[in-house]
């Protein structure tokens, strides 16, 4: 007999209590395919709803980021900004106030202020210039 | 078992039918025979148990062959297929129409999700004070409207387009009957900003007007992909343009005004504004004007392009010129002979009229044709047609040669002049970011012409007709243009226009980096009326505000240091053959 048929015949014979090995093998393998495309399907369920939900809070997002940014549109609209800037009291630039970055270091510094001198509030006494009498709250 | 047991061995292939099968069908047919006759032939070789294992066998393949397939097309389906399904069909983002922005990505138009409002008389207790509320939290919604649908006997919409904020404050109510449905508006931010640049869309997302009805396809083919559609315009230079333009038309006291700023090199118009902006019609492309000397510039340029003059020509203005009747004059005759660039400088109608005739007919009517002011301007707002000169006899193209006799839109006189200042390539000009890609500029001058046509419009701001328009730095060039207009049939010096097409930087090379600003002033009240006056002092303002948006660094030429100082040099430029 041709050997592969002959183990095919053994592995046919292979049993256990009277049932085949190869056919509880192959129930086994069933089994656990099903299982796997159960978990496998009930994964994919559960994605496919995290995903509806994502794209649903996406899509109200969206809507709320169109929102903002049409807001943000009307508020910075430059009509409205220069109105308000007018308002403020500003204005462009004068040509001989602008320079580049570079030109920077050539500008003239800014003049340090003047250190303040604080004048004594009382004048030192002496003893030659008469000194007029305090008026004091005990005089009557 | 008999030995005439038909089941035994191989049943003989039958002759009828069997020689339509090919070989594969023949095989199949006896194997599927030698199957069947398994039982048979085990019986026959008294070894019934193998009939059965046969027939396992066979089914097994058969149910291990169909999961197979089964199970390589799920594998197909799961891995191989990607982009389909595993989510919705759709992007997340789609809408019906993509939001319109500007080059910079500034909003312009958008969809907003608005809800309509509608009434339930049957659920409605109190209708009465439900009318009374429902007025309260939303007074704009019509009172016929909302008795019609409290009173009546079926839902109806009340008000539509209310938004969310309107639609919380209804919902708040907490009342029977009222409920919404979500509508998709399409919303201008910006007010009456660009709006004749923008257009608008009708209640079922269709483009109507302006870059909404142009770009209409691919706006909705942009926003299935949930994505921006770009436009030129540049929204800080529309908006200083705006305020620019409605500050010159005020203090004018003018009728309208327009101004369009385009790039030279590419076409794009990164500004486009037509005052009153509450005015539905855009003057820049739907009004026409005869503009005065700014066409001495496309007089000169014919000239110098077909080498009849250049900037030494001599051009006799010591007296008025007579053409048949008609006695033409200088608006500040100067009653001398000139050269070109004085005739230029001083606007001499004398001067562009000689040139004029002396070219004739053919070449004025072929230059006209180059610069594009003989035919609609291609853009993608629809525009006005020129309205063009019957003849082309001595008197008209003397008058074409200084802007009457003809007149063109705003639009036309932008092109024409971007063309000139580009290094003499035409290129129509568009709302498309990064310019038409179809469209590949068709010369019309020499660069020579385009390069000496820079520097005569640069010169006439530094000591010609547009002083005005100077802006420290940004080496301003550019024409003025006043013109009366024909009141019923006759020209009429208390309706006048004022023009001034300028360009900056002027120096340079020809392919630099160059803008062009262009402000008509229609029918200003101030006086003087021209050009000079009316429209230039706002090109200068308008350099001076958009030059840092564009990029333009202030910087000397041969006429100004780089804070708009004069340089005594420049006297020694003169008479340089240019």
């Amino acid at each position: 007999m041709n050997p592969a048929i002959a183990a095919l015949n053994r592995l046919f014979a292979w049993k256990v209590r009277g049932v085949r090995w190869i056919e509880i093998i192959g129930v086994l393998l069933v089994a656990a395919m099903v299982f796997s495309v159960y978990l496998a399907k009930a994964a994919a369920a559960r994605e496919s709803a995290r995903i509806s939900d994502l794209e649903r809070q996406i899509s109200d997002n969206g809507q709320r980021v169109r929102l903002l940014r049409a807001e943000v549109a009307r508020l910075e609209q430059p009509g409205r900004l220069e109105a308000l800037s007018r308002g403020a009291g500003l204005g462009p630039v004068d040509v001989h106030r602008q320079a580049r970055a570079g030109n920077l270091s050539t500008l003239a510094p800014v003049p340090e202020p003047r250190p303040v001198v604080i004048a004594p509030t009382v004048p030192a006494a002496t003893p030659s210039t008469p000194v007029a009498d305090p008026v004091g709250d005990d005089q009557p | 078992m008999s030995a005439h047991d038909p089941h035994l061995g191989p049943r003989p292939v039958q002759s009828w039918g069997l020689g339509r099968f090919t070989p594969s069908w023949r095989w199949l047919s006896e194997a599927m025979w030698w199957v069947e006759h398994a039982f048979g032939r085990a019986h026959a070789d008294a070894r019934p148990e193998e009939d059965t294992r046969v027939r396992i066998f066979v089914i097994l393949s058969v149910f291990s062959a169909v999961f197979v397939c089964l199970t390589l097309g799920a594998i197909h389906a799961a891995v191989l297929r990607v982009g389909v399904g595993g989510g919705a069909a759709s992007h997340p983002g789609a809408v019906v129409r993509a939001d319109m922005v500007d080059r910079n990505g500034a909003l312009l138009a958008t969809n907003i999700v608005h809800y309509g409002l509608y009434i339930d008389p049957a659920q409605v207790w109190d209708r009465r004070a439900a009318a009374a509320q429902i007025r309260r939290a939303l007074p704009r919604v019509s009172k016929t409207r909302m008795d019609a649908a409290l009173y009546g006997d079926r839902r109806l919409l009340v008000a539509n387009r209310l938004t969310p904020r309107e639609k919380v404050a209804l919902h708040n109510l907490a009342l029977g009957g009222v409920s919404f449905e979500p509508e998709d508006v399409r919303v201008h931010p910006l007010g009456e900003s660009a709006r004749h640049v923008v257009g608008n869309v009708d209640t079922g997302g269709v483009g109507l007007s302006a870059a909404e009805r142009a770009f209409n396809d691919e706006i909705r083919a942009a926003g299935a992909r949930g994505e921006s559609f770009q436009i030129s315009i540049d929204l800080r230079v529309q908006g200083v343009l705006e305020n620019e333009l409605a500050a010159a038309a005020e203090a004018t006291q003018a009728r309208g005004a327009v101004g369009i700023i385009t790039d030279v090199q590419t076409g794009e118009v990164l500004g486009m504004a037509s005052w009153p902006a509450s005015n539905s019609r855009n003057l820049a492309t739907a009004a026409t004007y005869e503009m005065g000397s700014v066409f001495k510039t496309f007089t000169v340029a014919a000239a110098i392009d077909t080498g009849r003059a250049d900037m030494n020509t001599l051009l006799d203005a010591s007296e008025a010129l007579q053409i048949g009747s008609r006695r033409i004059t200088d608006f500040h005759a100067q009653n001398k002979v000139m050269t070109l660039e004085e005739v230029y400088l001083h606007s001499s109608n004398i001067g562009t009229s000689r040139l004029s005739t002396e070219m004739g007919p053919q070449v004025m009517r072929d230059y006209f044709e180059r610069f594009g002011l003989m035919a609609r301007a291609p853009f993608e707002i629809p525009s006005e047609a020129p309205i063009l000169p019957g003849e082309w006899s001595d008197s008209t193209l003397a008058s074409l040669s200084f802007g009457y006799g003809i007149s063109i839109t705003p639009l036309q006189m932008a092109a024409a002049m971007g063309a000139l200042t580009n290094g003499g390539r035409f290129i129509p000009l568009t709302l498309r970011k990064g310019g038409r890609p179809d469209v590949r500029g068709r010369r019309i001058v020499s660069p020579e012409t385009s390069l000496t046509l820079l520097d005569l419009m640069r010169r006439n701001v530094v000591r010609g007709s547009g002083a005005r328009a100077e802006a420290p730095g940004l080496r301003v060039g550019g024409k003025t243009g006043s013109a009366n207009k024909s009141i019923n049939g006759r020209y009429n010096t208390a309706h006048a226009v004022g023009t001034f097409a300028g360009v900056f930087p002027a120096d340079g090379p020809v392919n630099a980096r160059r803008y062009q600003i262009l402000v008509l002033i229609d029918e200003p009240q101030t006086w003087p009326r021209t050009g000079g006056f009316v429209a230039a002092p706002a090109v200068g303002r308008i350099a001076d505000r958009i030059a840092p948006f564009l990029g333009v660094e202030r910087k000397a030429d041969a006429y100004r240091t780089a804070v708009g100082d004069r340089i005594p040099a420049f006297e020694d430029l003169e008479g340089d053959g240019r």
